[in-house]
């Protein structure tokens, strides 16, 4: 699943320029008294929307990986090739490489935040039910069709779950709130990679057999966290709405802007970026959703234990990003840093290729390097395209992402299919070392034009300092 | 645990070949390059009852050695391998001794001081089972054994260096057991899967079941294989495990069952297969299905020699050790979803063929970590130079 929480993550600060809670309340003065847990300006009632807010994006993350979790059950029961499995995963990345850019307009303009996430939400919800209607009754078409609809809601409503969060805690708690955010939604991957398989034998064992009705069953199950995604949609609009009237707020926005002229001026320093998110992520996401059969197959792993070390990447994750990304804005030199993680990666996946060491070792260093790679890379957009195109940069960056994803998921199952495992773990390497190439030039070019990118944060407070007094 | 850490530390030498720049092409050429002469043959029997029944010779000729390839199409399948140690050395049939089944010497090669080393590998038995609670273990709920010695086998069919055989169970008409021998006068590896390496000191035997109705309805099979040998009988099976599964796909381990003299490392003979069977005839991944084996035991030599012509005729007092070969792991899918299973194996002297990359696999390890680290210095030298120039200017400023 892209990585939206990220960049949000490391820009929510600088978004918009709408007043802060504290001003409207002390506007509004001291009014009907109310419990802390129902008054919208209190903390508490505050924590309660964030349980709301967190929870809205655990279905979609738990559902994304149903596939993963499930490989050796989806192949067997449906008489799949890898290949074809992979297109799970790769109709789910389609939609989205057009829907990043009118993700935003379509919550601003359009729906609205509170009607676009309930619509959003519902669209998870059909999504996985017909993807699991489509197991049920055995035909692989419609769990296409299924993973397609998931993915029209999916990536759309971690932006609006990231809008809410800004609109909500934006001058508050809003960095710890997107870490949180973060950190359910690798949660979600996480019990999903877990506890899918337990889950699955325990609808075999009701229905009599595995099959595909077992697999229908179980997907049906993992749509329950998709319901109380939506219901948690509903509350919000609701408790939304609540504040609107009690606090005279408005509807919250992205604030994102569109421009896709803006795509010509875009400088070589984002291409190369660009080059770097699509290299990287495609040797992480389908290498994840191949991961468990490999790590049974070569490594003689129970399918548990599988499933355990599959999931580390995203266990990781979850703490590591508040402290990798506090690092990375104390120290600067994103390039540097990039190219670690990109390295890091690298001797990963050369691990898993050509030792028999444990792979817990190797994921766990994936699952480091994963984390140092969201942190540094994304803010980099930020310092090479002026403010105003920022949404123009960061949709297109999403959308090549996607686009990638799709393809390399369908060629990587292509490859493991004919080629077996060993060509495979090569074939992402050489993604990955398209990613390093592109880290070694923008080091060069960003040097050469003496650019922001590889300063190292006292540095670029410095130069931030020395602008401000310029100005006056 | 012996050969996993051998195959780890193969893993970690060939990874940092990769890293040493070393051009593939002299891996290419290093590859073993040598050619036998191969001659093929059908020896009829000149009194010709009983009907059917032909001996297959294939002899692959060295610079001074030569190998001998038999294989009989009636009693119990066997593929006998003599080793000589003459490029001139023959094989003798005495017809009447050897369809008479009773004594050894009907089969013989001369001259008989020229023989290095000799094994067979026999096909006896084909065992099934209904597993019913899907374990794959198989315990004592076994049908009668398929005999193969009683089945009617077909005359052998020949095309270049590949000989057929098919057979069918006594009272059925549906279905076959065939047997391919493909003998090879040089290294390489079939098209299709499992692709086994092999050398010009191995043939290749493929054994498949096609359409046999299953007696049960989660029916799954075990074969049972005999190895004779004169002086040393091979007595362990060897797991070697490899990173590479470029050849077939998701299998990472090779088993070699091997003959070697008392307490030497020398391996004088082999027989070598991956854990890996398939279910269907031109199969895809998912077609693939995992097989085990048990361990070598000894076996009676006197019920062998009875059930194989070969055996007998050739053999007066064969060691003959025997294992099972089991086709399917719990939660696989049965025998009777496809009703076919073929798998595959290499029977040769020597050491077993040891696999490596493909010039495939090195090339884009060479290209991929290369170009970062030629980008780096390339950036290096280049941002110096720019460096050096910049400060040259700089130098001339302050005259304007």
């Amino acid at each position: 699943m892209a990585d939206f929480g990220e960049r949000r993550n490391l820009l929510g600060d600088e978004d918009e320029d709408e007043d802060s809670f504290a001003d409207r309340q002390a506007a509004r003065g001291p009014g009907r008294l109310m419990a802390a847990i129902c008054d919208p300006s209190r903390l508490l009632h505050r924590v309660v929307v964030l349980f709301f807010m967190c929870f809205l994006g655990f279905g979609s993350y738990f559902c994304y990986d149903n596939p993963a979790a499930l490989q050796s059950q989806v192949i067997q029961d449906l008489n799949l090739n890898t290949e074809t499995f992979m297109q799970l995963y790769a109709w789910y990345s389609w939609p989205n490489v057009v829907l990043c850019f009118f993700g935003g307009f379509l919550l601003d303009r359009v729906f609205g935040i509170r009607m676009g996430t309930i619509i959003f939400s519902l669209f998870v919800c059909v999504g996985q039910v017909i993807f699991a209607a489509g197991a049920l009754v055995n035909r692989f078409w419609l769990m296409e069709a299924g993973r397609f609809v998931f993915g029209i809601g999916g990536e759309s409503l971690a932006v609006a779950q990231n809008t809410y969060a800004v609109n909500w805690f934006k001058g508050k708690e809003l960095n710890l709130v997107f870490g949180l955010q973060l950190s359910m939604a690798r949660l979600g991957s996480t019990v999903n990679m877990n506890i899918m398989g337990w889950v699955y034998n325990q609808v075999a064992l009701a229905v009599g057999s595995s099959g595909h009705t077992a697999l229908g069953g179980s997907l049906m199950i993992a749509a329950a966290t998709c319901v109380f995604s939506l219901i948690c949609a509903l509350v919000l609009a609701f408790l939304d709405k609540r504040a609107e009237k009690i606090l005279n707020k408005e509807q919250g926005k992205t604030g994102e802007v569109i421009k896709l002229t803006d795509v010509k001026d875009f400088p070589s320093t984002l291409w190369l970026i660009f080059i770097i998110c699509v290299g990287y992520y495609v040797a992480i996401f389908p290498f994840i959703g191949l991961g468990q059969i490999f790590f049974i197959e070569k490594f003689n792993f129970s399918p548990t234990q599988a499933r355990a070390v599959n999931s580390i990447v995203y266990i990781i994750s979850a703490p590591a990003s508040p402290v990798l990304g506090f690092l990375v804005d104390k120290t600067g030199r994103n390039v540097v840093w990039v190219m670690i993680a990109v390295i890091a990666t690298l001797a990963a996946h050369i691990m898993l290729a050509f030792t028999f060491w444990n792979p817990w070792i190797a994921m766990s260093l994936l699952g480091v390097s994963y984390s140092l790679l969201a942190c540094a890379l994304w803010p980099m957009v930020a310092f090479v395209v002026p403010e105003h195109q920022l949404g123009t940069a960061y949709g297109f960056m999403q959308s090549i992402q996607n686009l990638g994803l799709a393809v390399i998921s369908i060629t990587a199952g292509a490859i493991l299919d004919s080629r077996g495992y060993l060509v495979l773990e090569v074939f992402f390497c050489a993604c990955i070392c398209i990613a390093l190439m592109s880290v070694v030039m923008l080091y060069f070019v960003d040097y050469i034009k003496g650019g922001d990118l590889n300063r190292s944060a006292a540095a670029r407070a410095k130069l931030l300092k020395e602008s401000t007094t310029d100005a006056e | 645990m012996a050969a996993a850490a051998k195959g780890r530390g193969v893993g970690v030498r060939v990874f940092l070949v990769v890293f040493v720049f070393i051009s593939c092409q002299s891996l290419i050429d290093g590859r073993n390059t040598y050619k036998r002469k191969l001659t093929v043959q059908l020896i009829h029997n000149p009194t010709s009852p009983p009907f059917g029944s032909d001996l297959l010779h294939v002899r692959a000729e060295g610079v001074n050695d030569t190998l001998h390839y038999l294989f009989y199409n009636q009693g119990a399948p066997t593929l006998l391998l003599v080793h000589t140690d003459s490029s001139s050395s023959t094989v003798k049939v005495n017809w009447t001794q050897f369809l008479d089944r009773n004594t050894s010497g009907g089969l013989t090669v001369e001259p008989q001081s020229s023989i290095l080393y000799s094994s067979a590998v026999v096909f006896s038995r084909l065992w099934e089972y209904d597993d019913v609670n899907d374990t794959a273990e198989a315990s004592d709920d076994f049908f009668p054994p398929y005999e193969l010695q009683d089945f009617s086998w077909a005359n052998v069919s020949l095309s270049g260096l590949t000989a057929l055989v098919c057979g069918t169970a006594p009272n059925t008409m549906n279905g076959s057991l065939c047997l391919k021998l493909s003998a090879f006068d040089s290294e390489g590896r079939d098209e299709s899967w499992p692709r086994l390496l092999h050398s010009a000191n191995s043939s290749q035997l493929e054994v498949w079941l096609n359409g046999l109705l299953p007696r049960g309805n989660h029916s799954r099979f075990m074969l049972e294989l005999q190895a004779v040998s004169g002086a040393y009988p091979l007595s362990r099976v060897d797991v070697r495990q490899s990173i590479d599964d470029e050849y077939t796909p998701s299998i990472f381990k090779i088993f070699q069952w091997v003959s070697s003299m008392n307490g030497s490392s020398d391996v004088l003979g082999f027989v070598q297969w991956k854990p890996v069977a398939y279910r269907k005839s031109h199969p895809v991944l998912e077609d693939a299905t995992p097989c085990r084996h048990s361990d070598p035991r000894p076996q009676r030599g006197e019920e062998t020699a009875a059930s194989s012509v070969l055996i007998r005729a050739f053999y007066s007092d064969p060691e003959i050790m025997g294992l099972n070969v089991s086709f399917g792991l719990a939660g696989e899918p049965f025998y009777n979803s496809t009703m076919f299973l073929s798998w595959t194996m290499l029977v040769g002297v020597g050491s077993p063929p040891v696999d490596s990359f493909s010039p495939l696999v090195l090339t884009i390890m060479v290209v991929c970590l290369g170009t970062p680290l030629i980008l780096l210095l390339l950036g290096g030298v280049f941002v110096f130079l720019y460096k050096k120039r910049k400060a040259s200017t700089l130098g001339y400023e302050p005259v304007n």
